[in-house]
């Protein structure tokens, strides 16, 4: 029963972990960047959504479409004004860049909200509901449940939308697409600001159970990249399949190894996959 | 000319460190810029000359730092024996993560040599009985004598700095201008081209990977016996090793003999300098300094400072619009 209670942890887990690597990939396949910065993204959600209660007094789920909207702002200045300024550098330069990024997100932080942990009280926190023998925390099905409606809503504007289908077509070919008269640019800024916008989304949704600080980011950049490179670098439907197996794996290593160990099954796998099948668990070779 | 440059510069090198207090802080800050200027020019080779983006050059140089510590430790071996030692186990390390990783390019190989080094961090926090685990390991204090690397005041160290600066160096130049460096060029620029002409690529990215971390491997051990301490943390750490290193050879100009002196000439002092200046006034604000330094180098000079030198061959960024079929990096 343990391992069974194990796999449900998981895959409520891994729909979070699926919404915030989403962003990543998004913003792989739109511009063919990869951007170390991202996981500090989480970090200002996670923040936003924390001053949203402490001040306001509104609940951290309730915040989170805050979180996002401050997230896409920052993530278009970012875009507009960094990374659109080496497009066309090389791409060492490119990845310094989002690591420089990186660095001054962290520190800034520090700096604006200093280095202790901050959590939220909220009266679901330790509540859980039980289905026979088996436990859902409610802030983990909470998570989960606003996951899948985030991912769902991400779909159909990137299929229905003028826009998402335009943001396709710039991922697609940026030069057909300029000759249909998209501002390809634009949508890099839009790529970028909607990539960024989602995982301070998901760092808002997972505030009840989780504690905010300055260095959060890091706990999760590892994470996502596995996440990410799971599902096929780029594509947005195997970043969910990925989030879905890294969170089950999480969720069963812990029933066997101590929990440093536990990070290193998931670095094994990460190389394992890169090594053996580079496009992803769900993408075909091209 | 070229030459004359470089004994110049060697010269001023070898005149600086006796200008300075042999305890003091400069002498530090200077040997310190030397020790990552040859970190830099090591993982330049894999970096510059096969423009394989290696983020995982922490775990080279923590073997070596371990190797050497622990055989001194134990054993009381001498660390220039250890330091042999470390630069072989380092090569060995290089091997194992060869294996699964030759065959990625770009971005993966990024990503999977950043999971490597983190794998051995892990390692050695969990690894407590050979490591000492997350408390750290501490060089023994012995009286001096140069042939066990033990010295009275911090001036041998920095001649020791320069003396690998300039190794490495040679062995960069050296190899690039050796048939297995035109090899790697040739990989750099069209990897499929190469292997039509019949070079065997991953064999040659295999032994610019190996000599790259003997390399970093030895300098780890130069590294301990100046640090005298520290932890899996700091040694395998990503940001502190992997990506500073990188960073230094990026900054300066990758693939060129002169840019991680330039690189390292300006983030080590500059970070020094921000931590001595500002991390007293508030948390957070020194590195927040550095950050903004490294963007500002980047967007101003994205293939390095060396171009400040150089004639403007460069282009210029494009500007946006229409952008050549095949130059956006795809999978």
């Amino acid at each position: 029963m343990a391992i069974v209670q194990a796999i449900l942890d998981g895959i409520l887990i891994g729909g979070v972990y699926a919404v915030i690597s989403i962003g990543l990939t998004l913003v792989y396949g739109v511009m063919g960047i990869i951007n170390f910065a991202h996981a500090e993204f989480l970090m200002i959600g996670m923040f936003a959504a924390y001053f949203a209660w402490a001040l306001l007094g509104i609940d951290p789920i309730l915040a989170a479409p805050l979180a996002f909207a401050t997230a896409f702002v920052l993530g278009w200045l970012v875009q507009r004004f960094l990374i659109q300024r080496v497009l066309a550098a090389p791409s060492v330069a490119q990845i310094f860049l989002t690591v420089g990024l990186l660095i001054v997100l962290e520190n800034g932080a520090l700096l604006l909200f200093g280095s202790q942990f901050r959590s939220v009280n909220t009266p679901y926190q330790t509540m859980s509901l039980s289905l026979g023998p088996l436990f859902v925390s409610v802030p983990y099905l909470a998570a989960f449940v606003l996951s899948l409606l985030s991912g769902l809503a991400l779909w159909q504007f990137m299929r229905r939308s003028w826009l998402g289908r335009a943001m396709r077509a710039t991922a697609q070919n940026r030069n057909a697409a300029l000759l249909m008269g998209i501002d390809a640019d634009r949508m890099y800024a839009l790529a970028f600001a909607l990539g960024v916008g989602l995982t301070a989304f998901g760092g808002a949704i997972i505030l009840p159970y989780m504690t905010a600080s300055p260095t959060v980011g890091g706990q999760f950049v590892i994470l996502m990249f596995t996440v990410v490179v799971l599902g096929g670098l780029g594509n947005v439907l195997g970043a969910v399949v990925g989030g879905l197996a890294v969170g089950t794996i999480q969720s069963l290593s812990s029933l066997a190894f101590p929990i440093q160990l536990q990070n290193l099954v998931l670095f094994v796998i990460f190389i394992l996959m890169l090594a053996l099948r580079p496009e992803g668990l769900v993408g075909s070779r091209r | 000319m070229k030459r004359a440059l470089w004994i110049g510069l060697f010269a001023v090198a070898a005149v600086l460190p006796l200008l300075l207090d042999p305890r003091g802080y400069w002498i530090r800050v200077l040997t310190l810029t030397l020790l990552f200027a040859a970190m830099a020019q090591a993982w330049n080779i894999v970096g510059g000359l096969a423009n394989q983006i290696s983020l995982g050059h922490a775990a080279f140089f923590g073997v070596g730092a371990y190797a050497s510590t622990i055989l001194l430790v134990t054993y009381g071996l001498t660390p220039w024996i250890g330091l042999v030692v470390g630069a072989g186990l380092a090569a060995v390390a290089a091997l194992v993560i060869a294996v699964p990783t030759m065959r990625l390019q770009g971005h993966y190989f990024a990503l999977a040599t950043l999971a490597f080094g983190e794998v051995m961090r892990v390692v050695a926090n969990t690894w407590a009985s050979l490591t000492g685990g997350p408390v750290g390991i501490s060089v023994p204090f012995l009286p001096p004598n140069p042939l066990m690397y033990s010295f009275k005041t911090g001036l041998p160290h920095a001649y020791i700095a320069l003396g690998a600066l300039a190794l490495v160096t040679l062995l960069f130049e050296g190899l690039r201008r050796s048939a297995l460096g035109y090899r790697l060029r040739a990989i750099r620029e069209h990897e499929p081209a190469a292997e039509v002409i019949g070079i065997d690529a991953t064999r040659v990215k295999l032994i610019a990977t190996v000599i790259s971390a003997a390399a970093m491997g030895a300098l780890g051990t130069v590294y301990a016996q100046l640090a005298l301490f520290f932890d899996p943390d700091t040694i395998f750490g990503v940001a502190p090793i992997s990506i500073r290193v990188a960073l230094i050879a990026i900054v300066g100009g990758i693939g060129t003999a002169v840019g991680p002196i330039l690189g390292a000439l300006l983030v080590i002092p500059v970070e020094e300098l921000a931590n001595d200046v500002l991390s007293g006034k508030a948390p957070g604000l020194s590195q927040l300094v550095y950050g903004v330094v490294l963007i500002a180098v980047i967007l101003w000079r994205p293939r390095g400072l060396v171009t400040f030198f150089t004639a403007r061959r460069t282009a210029k960024p494009r500007a946006p619009g229409l952008v050549p079929e095949g130059q956006r990096t795809t999978p």
